[in-house]
């Protein structure tokens, strides 16, 4: 009976155990929030999905096609069967791994104007100042823009 | 004359082959997972608002007794999405939907599957359209995968939740 009793608490301290590892934070969640390229052109929510780090816009300051008035697209897309994907909501950000070293590598970032895909890498210079830097082969051959932390407050009704 | 014949069975005789062997490479399979339920935590804002899904895939359950100790999914694609509505909100104030695939492997990126925009009115499921080209074998053969659901909303919404769920069916290709 005891033995039973010990087998039970040991597997549910395990289940705990691993349910409060899923729930942890990760040193990597200090790039989660709402973040501005240097263009202000649109704003960006970076999420965790597992293991990691998703930037989809949420805001741009042109929501609407000007040719058709009505919400954009991707219309860039490589892909034909995604042209009719809403442009606010495209994850332009992908795949993102955090690293000891305090960077965020292993990522993609989309250009809609384009719908071209770079490499990319993510330092944070402060908890509100983010170096993006895309590049194609070698980080040597990029560009770097400057990204601003937003803190976003539910507006008034 | 002669030369000219030799030639367009050379091409034949390699198109046969890589027929034969594209076919040779695999076994298809269809999977179907319904009543997959994916909770959009408030306070919401207007805009896309994500839920996400931890969905795990056993191929020896999966394919039963035609498993072999070693089976591995070679490839995937996606038949059919429909999103029914998790609560009574129904799908009031969505204006479209968005289903990617991500895994947590580093070297697999993240796959835009399917999507619905704009929204019908007055429907009760929405049937996703889904992206043919877009190749979720790596993400499948991890076993383990998220499903993320992108939900745009007409307006804020700082009250509760929003609930919907998934029926889906992925076509895998496994090697045999």
């Amino acid at each position: 009976m005891l033995r039973k009793i010990s087998l039970w608490a040991m597997s549910a301290l395990i289940a705990f155990g691993s349910l409060n590892f899923e729930l942890q934070e990760s040193p990597g969640d200090k790039l989660l929030g709402v973040w501005e390229p240097s263009n202000g052109r649109a704003r960006v929510k970076i999420d965790r999905i597992g293991n990691k780090y998703y930037g989809r816009i949420v805001w741009l300051i042109e929501p609407n096609d000007p040719e058709t008035g009505l919400p954009k697209t991707d219309k860039n897309n490589p892909d034909a069967s995604l042209k009719n994907v809403p442009l606010k909501g495209y994850r332009m950000l992908k795949d993102f791994v955090y690293n000891e070293d305090g960077t965020w590598s292993e990522g993609t970032i989309y250009d809609p104007l384009s719908g071209s895909t770079y490499n990319c890498v993510i330092k944070m210079k402060d908890k509100n100042t983010l170096d993006i830097r895309g590049y194609i082969g070698v980080q040597a051959l990029g560009r770097t823009d400057i990204w601003k932390r937003l803190s976003v407050q539910p507006a008034k009704k | 004359m002669r030369k000219h014949l030799f030639k367009t069975l050379g091409i034949l005789a390699v198109s046969a082959f890589m027929t034969w062997g594209c076919s040779s490479s695999g076994t298809t399979h269809d999977y179907s997972v319904s009543d997959l339920q994916f909770e959009l935590v408030g306070p919401l804002f207007e805009g896309p608002n994500q839920g996400q899904y931890a969905l795990e895939i056993d191929l020896a359950t999966v394919l039963g007794d035609a498993y072999e100790e070693g089976m591995t999914v070679t490839d995937a694609h996606l038949k059919g999405a429909t999103v029914l509505a998790g609560d009574s909100l129904g799908f009031s104030q969505v204006r479209s939907f968005v289903l990617s695939f991500a895994s947590d492997n580093s070297e697999v990126a993240m796959q835009e599957a399917a999507f619905k925009n704009p929204l019908p009115e007055g429907v009760t499921e929405v049937a996703l359209d889904v992206a043919p080209d877009a190749e979720l074998g790596a993400i499948v053969a991890e076993g383990k995968l998220y499903l993320v659901l992108d939900a745009d909303l007409a307006e804020d919404s700082y009250d509760g939740n929003r609930n919907f769920k998934l029926n889906l069916s992925l076509e895998l290709t496994v090697n045999s």
